[in-house]
């Protein structure tokens, strides 16, 4: 183990190779995913695909780690200023920055071991995960809401699916009744009100579960996580739908047919 | 091309007890999983299914060789791989620690039988896998191509994920 990682030599002679060695998607760069960027540089992730078609802008400015006043003032894609963090801090890492949906880049994203999904909404988290899902990719979701109400509310989560575990619909994370309402709402505008402090413990806690996937330094969890997380009190909770459905097998994912691209038209050139 | 094989932690124990079951006659086992692929940057995703063990009187009593199967347990290999639009690979364990390989035996017969799944899914990747105690390694034969890659990463994806052979 090289000096520099000397801090965390703790999670095992090996950690170092293994964090080097290990590609981590990570599908929307702004207020939860900017952090998670920045927190696996300096574990010393090797590989990084970072998906966001957005572009800096100066309302982001209260919550993207990384992002300047000069890059909102040049609307500097999210993905480079994501790019330029990781490399500062570690300039031997491999970055594919993707300024696209992550959907534009599908072997891009089979290409990763884990992916810390960061996006808004039902419909895309479940698309998400089908994804990774089908790739046998560890996805670990992160998300925060600001409540409106007399007085506010902020609440949010993380949750892990695991390849052969319960996944979101399973342990209710995501339920068909929020995906109606989601897609009767389609087209609605407004943006939600987002803080840096909620998603700095959403993504703490999300390279935490990432880092013991990895190398893991207790044995407290197996793998799977569903915390929720109650801005009001300060409080981070494991979700008790999880040990539920733990026990019962994944009823969405597990056929054959679910695995794989079923679009794959693999190459068939003749015998040299 | 990197081919890249994923499996859970879950089927490498299915697989790894299975094939430690002692036989009558044969010195080893082996199997077939049942797999699918898709592209991903760089190369090919190989994704693990179906754990698919020889029937003990599948095996073929040859002193010449630790395990030999017969007719009827390709027969089923090949059925799964046409119902399942599946990629085949032949699995075996050998005992011991550290990286394994392929003896040469092994290395002959997989030339000779894994591009016959290509009679029933002509173009998927099909191959062979060697287990260890703590690694693995394996070979893939791929658009028709005489010789096999080499498979530069066995992921198990658990807890904790483990990176049996990695070459990236």
């Amino acid at each position: 183990m090289t000096d520099r990682f000397s801090r965390q030599s703790f999670l095992g002679e090996e950690s170092e190779a293994l964090f080097r060695a290990t590609r981590a998607g990570i599908a929307g760069l702004g207020g939860g995913g900017s952090h998670i960027a920045q927190q696996l540089a300096h574990v010393g992730v090797g590989g990084f695909v970072l998906f966001d078609p957005d572009f800096s802008d100066f309302p982001n400015l209260n919550r993207t780690v990384g992002a300047t006043f000069a890059d909102a003032a040049s609307k500097l894609p999210k993905v480079l200023v994501a790019e330029r963090m990781i490399r500062g801090i570690n300039p031997y890492s491999v970055v594919w920055p993707i300024q696209a949906e992550w959907q534009t880049d599908f072997p891009a994203l089979r290409a990763c071991d884990v992916v810390f999904g960061c996006i808004d909404g039902f419909g895309g988290r479940a698309q998400l995960e089908e994804s990774c899902r089908r790739a046998m990719i560890p996805l670990i979701d992160i998300g925060m809401d600001v409540h409106e109400g007399e007085p506010y509310s902020i609440s949010g989560q993380v949750v892990v699916s695991m390849p052969g575990r319960p996944c979101f619909k399973c342990v209710g994370f995501i339920r068909e009744k929020d995906l109606d309402d989601e897609g009767r709402r389609y087209g609605e505008a407004g943006g939600n009100p987002q803080v840096i402090w909620p998603n700095g413990v959403l993504a703490s806690t999300a390279v935490a579960l990432f880092v013991q996937l990895i190398v893991p330094w207790c044995r407290i969890h197996p793998g799977s996580a569903f915390i929720g997380y109650d801005g009001d009190a300060f409080t981070l909770e494991h979700d008790g739908r999880l040990a539920v459905a733990e026990k019962q097998e994944c009823g969405h994912f597990g056929a054959i047919g679910d695995l794989g691209d079923p679009l794959w038209e693999p190459e068939t050139r003749t015998r040299e | 091309m990197n081919i890249h094989f994923k499996l859970t932690a879950a089927l490498l124990d299915e697989i790894s007890t299975d094939l430690r079951r002692p036989h009558p006659f044969a010195a080893e086992r082996a199997a077939f999983i049942g797999c699918k692929a898709s592209a991903c940057r760089g190369g090919i995703l190989v994704l693990a299914h179906t754990y698919i063990p020889l029937r003990d009187d599948c095996y073929a009593d040859d002193p010449r060789f630790g395990c030999a199967f017969n007719a009827d347990a390709m027969r089923a290999a090949m059925q799964f791989a046409l119902t399942n639009d599946a990629s085949m690979f032949h699995v075996h364990l050998h005992e011991h620690s550290g990286p394994p390989w392929f003896s040469r035996p092994d290395l002959r017969e997989s030339r000779r039988f894994i591009p016959d799944f290509w009679n029933v899914k002509p173009g998927l990747p099909h191959g062979t896998l060697v287990l260890s105690a703590d690694a693995a390694a394996g070979l893939c034969w791929y658009a028709r191509r005489e010789k096999p890659i080499r498979i530069a990463q066995i992921t198990v994806v658990g807890f904790p994920m483990q990176y049996l052979g990695r070459s990236r």
